[in-house]
């Protein structure tokens, strides 16, 4: 460079003062955020599971039965050694600066109530490292059939209990009939229809199904023996299920290994409700548990056996199994102090009581379960057929144009009015308008529907308008109806989008407790919801409850094992959802 | 001379270009005609009065500067333009010897005789082979539709490179496949006339000399209409070249050669040299 140019002492400085400032600034925001965040879950979760009075020997047998052998599994999947060093060294590390660091605080400034320091390793070093080797994991092959496996078995019961959930309230006879003559005959005119390929065969299922459903619900009263419970869920859901499943399997395998995926679960499943009935237990939710979880993962130790891949992953359920019974034969053995959780098997399964250690949560969990149910596929039919609606069939000119976008004002409008208010418009409306009933959960249903009926359009509305248009005129171009476009082209493009807008919306629905104080939904229930006019109570407004009662352990103990009950039920409809999108996605 | 002494020639020539010596076939039909045909968007004038007769089973280019109604002139034959609000359409168009825009007939039912290939490949996010069977799969197709598949992908010059792979995605392919993707797509239902759009602008030369190829190829089964920007493109591919100028008039209307080597209009001299447009 020559000497003589100006810019030979460099070309001068531009402050980047504000921007730094701005970068530190929402970084510190959002730590903060999140901190307080996890600290107020760490303290119920402390306080759910009465971690407070664990004995550092009970903690670290499960820690040394159950944590370790699960991280040694990760590491294994992940094959990898820079991985492995950096987790021993923050394990290591971490134990000691966590020591010396939490007895510290405690000595010079103040003592920490409710946790020791095993504990604050346990919340600040184990989990994360947990977590993240978790993750790291499940991207090895092994690590990935450990966690598909374990997904269904986790999964399927979990859908099985949701599904026994929804019978309580739905008319399992009328299913009954209706599976038997709509949903079957439609169902196989069309799979005729697809393996002799005639179309004609193919249109007729849907009417045929629709004479079926109509036929059902006449009939319904009139015919006057029905088979046990038991039966007509073996008949219209355990076989279908394991048929599916032999069907998917026999496609790839042969027949015989279909015969075996599809056989052994429905078998399993059809001896475990005969003898939880004997027992006195729910059966048909205890068939439902097991054939859904059995199907979905005997086709996939059927693919995993196939792929051939990573056959040792298959073993991941069996370890924790066994760490979690050798960690308790240990703690037995050795007479160590075990804690006493709130959250624990009666507290899901009792109705709410006066005393605390006897109070439990399962009408609310019922109650929430089925509004939820039937909010997600109001809101989503509704705010899908609207978005549509308006996206795709609207002119944006002229009259009607005009109209469209008075619409669309005040969707924008709704979406900010305030939940109580939609409360007072549900109990006018549906509950006395319509006589559905006050407090009912069909009123609780159809007014969170409402509620968030905005936001499902909205974020609907975005996704579709998101999808490119050149997809639409080509579409258009090979002669396809504005339906089929919008069939075959715009909603499989739009849906991970739409579904992650109605996920959203859903959380917001599961916690919401003023519109349903507004509709008078019970504040306690003592018996689960056994159809869709009785009374209930959701969580939400259980929890709040418990949290005005005077005695302590209420305030503390019994709410905070309804708070994670609560944010397990729904992380798991809202992963359960996610993977969902996440297929979508992959599909497209 | 070589082939194209449709009945409507204005004038015929002597000279012979390289793309038409494989179609040397007797004279044509009419696949397409338009008559004293006017295009409005809202109160400005896309097209002015334009009347041309398109032979079957020929290439016939539609070329001219930015704005001047080529792509217009093209939507308005499987009435694409129906779908722009502020269009509205006088004068005729007739296919198969039918006013396209009489009230009796149905724009869909239109469009599944004529195919359509844009400017920037736009396969749907769909597998490969749902791709192609998506004309198929919209008109209740009764036939194999996986035969159907294999012979339009192989009309597309597609066949080779994605036989191995036709449950993955459309979108995997490259910017040239694409377009021979939405060809084979565009083929699949078995439409009289293929409209093409600037098919090889988002190209780079590789894929759209064999874009080019291709159209050679598809001439001998189906009547293609392309819009093009470049002007070797059109002389190397058609047989009959349309000159819009701006205001959406249709300057001069000839066999290709005679447009390239000798036309009548000065102004279109004038574009094709590059002094103009």
């Amino acid at each position: 460079m020559a000497t003589e140019n100006p810019n030979a002492d460099g070309f001068g400085e531009v402050s980047r003062v504000r921007g730094i400032l701005f970068e530190y600034l929402s970084f510190g925001a959002s730590v903060f955020g999140l901190v307080a965040l996890g600290v107020l879950l760490v303290y119920v979760a402390i306080d759910a599971f009465d971690l407070a009075n664990a004995s550092p020997e009970w903690l670290l047998t499960y820690f040394l039965t159950l944590v370790v052998p699960f991280l040694a599994f990760c590491l294994y999947s992940a094959n990898d050694r820079d991985v492995t060093r950096r987790a021993l060294v923050a394990l290591g590390g971490g134990l000691v600066a966590v020591a010396v660091l939490f007895s510290a605080i405690e000595a010079l400034l103040v003592p920490i109530p409710r946790l020791n320091w095993q504990l604050a390793y346990l919340f600040v070093v184990a989990a994360p490292v947990t977590a993240y080797l978790a993750y790291v994991g499940s991207r090895g092959r092994l690590g990935a059939v450990g966690f598909g496996l374990l997904g269904r078995l986790v999964g399927g019961v979990a859908v099985g209990l949701a599904v026994g959930t929804l019978f309580l309230v739905l008319d399992a006879l009328l299913w009954f009939l209706a599976y038997t003559i709509g949903v079957l005959p439609a169902v196989g005119l069309y799979a005729l229809g697809r393996v002799r390929s005639s179309p004609r065969a193919r249109t007729a299922a849907a009417p045929v199904g629709l004479v079926g459903l109509t036929a059902a619900v006449f009939l319904r009263d009139v015919v006057a023996t029905y088979p046990s419970d038991l039966i007509i869920y073996l008949w219209t859901i355990a076989i279908p299920v394991a048929a599916a499943g032999a069907f998917l399997v026999a496609g790839r395998r042969g027949r015989t290994a279909g015969a075996v995926v599809g056989g052994v679960p429905l078998a399993a499943a059809t001896a475990g409700g005969f003898l939880a009935a004997g027992a006195g237990l729910p059966a048909p939710t205890v068939l439902l548990a097991i054939v859904l979880t059995g199907v979905p993962t005997a086709v996939y130790v059927s693919r995993v056996v196939d792929g051939g891949e990573g056959l040792a992953g298959l073993g991941l359920p069996l370890l924790l199994a066994a760490g979690a019974i050798a960690g308790a034969l240990i703690v037995e053995a050795l007479g160590v102090p075990a804690p006493n959780p709130w959250l624990d098997a009666s507290f899901l399964t009792q109705a709410p009581s006066r005393t605390p250690e006897q109070a439990g949560l399962y009408p609310a969990i019922v109650g929430s379960v089925i509004i939820i149910a039937m909010v997600a596929v109001l809101s989503f039919a509704l705010g899908v057929g609207t978005s549509v609606f308006l996206e795709e069939y609207t002119p944006e000119s002229g009259a009607l144009g005009t109209l469209t976008r008075i619409l669309q004002v005040n969707i924008a409008n709704l979406a900010a009015v305030p939940s109580v208010v939609y409360g007072l418009l549900g109990l006018g409306l549906f509950a006395n308008l319509l006589g559905l009933g006050i407090g009912t959960a069909v009123t609780a249903a159809l007014t969170l529907s409402l509620l968030i009926l905005p936001i499902t359009i909205i974020s609907a509305q975005e996704a579709i308008r998101s999808v490119p248009d050149d997809l639409r005129r080509g579409s258009d171009a090979m002669g396809a109806t504005r339906w089929q476009t919008t069939k075959n082209v715009v909603l499989p493009e739009a849906m991970p989008g739409i579904l992650t807008g109605t996920i959203l919306a859903l959380g917001r629905a599961i916690g919401e407790t003023a519109p349903l104080i507004m509709i008078g939904a019970a504040t306690t229930v003592f018996r689960a919801p056994d159809s869709l006019f009785s009374r209930f109570s959701a969580m939400p407004m259980q929890i709040y409850t418990w949290a005005g009662f005077p005695q302590a352990d209420f305030r503390y103990g019994v709410v905070a094992a309804g708070v994670i009950t609560l944010l397990i039920i729904l992380v798991g409809m809202n992963g359960t959802a996610i993977l969902l999108r996440n297929r979508a996605e992959r599909g497209s | 001379m070589s082939n194209s002494t449709t009945d409507d020639s204005l004038i015929t020539t002597e000279v012979q270009t390289d793309s038409n010596d494989g179609r040397a076939a007797p004279a044509a039909g009419t696949a397409v005609a338009a008559r004293d045909l006017d295009v409005f968007y809202g109160d400005e004038q896309a097209i002015d009065d334009v009347t041309m007769e398109i032979p079957e089973k020929r290439v016939t280019a539609l070329i001219g500067p930015s704005g001047c109604g080529k792509s217009t002139f093209l939507r308005c034959i499987n009435r694409m333009n129906d779908m722009i609000e502020i269009c509205r359409v006088e004068g005729d168009v007739e296919f198969g010897g039918k006013n396209v825009y009489d009230d009796d007939v149905d724009p869909v039912a239109l469009r599944r005789k004529i195919g359509m290939v844009f400017q920037k490949p736009n396969p749907f996010p769909k597998s490969i082979r749902d791709n192609v069977a998506y004309g198929l799969k919209i008109q209740d197709f009764d036939g194999d539709v996986d035969a159907r598949v294999e012979e339009s992908l192989k009309g597309a010059a597609l066949w080779d490179e994605v036989k191995d792979q036709l449950d993955s995605s459309g979108l995997e392919l490259s910017g040239g496949q694409q377009q021979r993707l939405c060809i084979a797509r565009a083929i699949a239902p078995d439409p009289e006339v293929i409209l093409m759009d600037e098919p090889t602008s988002a190209l780079d030369p590789v894929a759209a000399s064999k874009i080019e190829d291709l159209i050679d190829d598809l001439a001998e089964e189906y009547t293609v209409i392309i819009v093009t920007h470049n002007m070797q493109q059109a002389a190397r591919i058609s047989d009959r070249t349309a000159v819009f100028l701006t205001g959406g008039e249709l300057v001069e209307y000839d066999d290709t050669a005679k447009i390239f080597e000798d036309p009548e209009e000065q102004r279109v001299e004038d574009y094709i040299t590059g002094k103009f447009g």
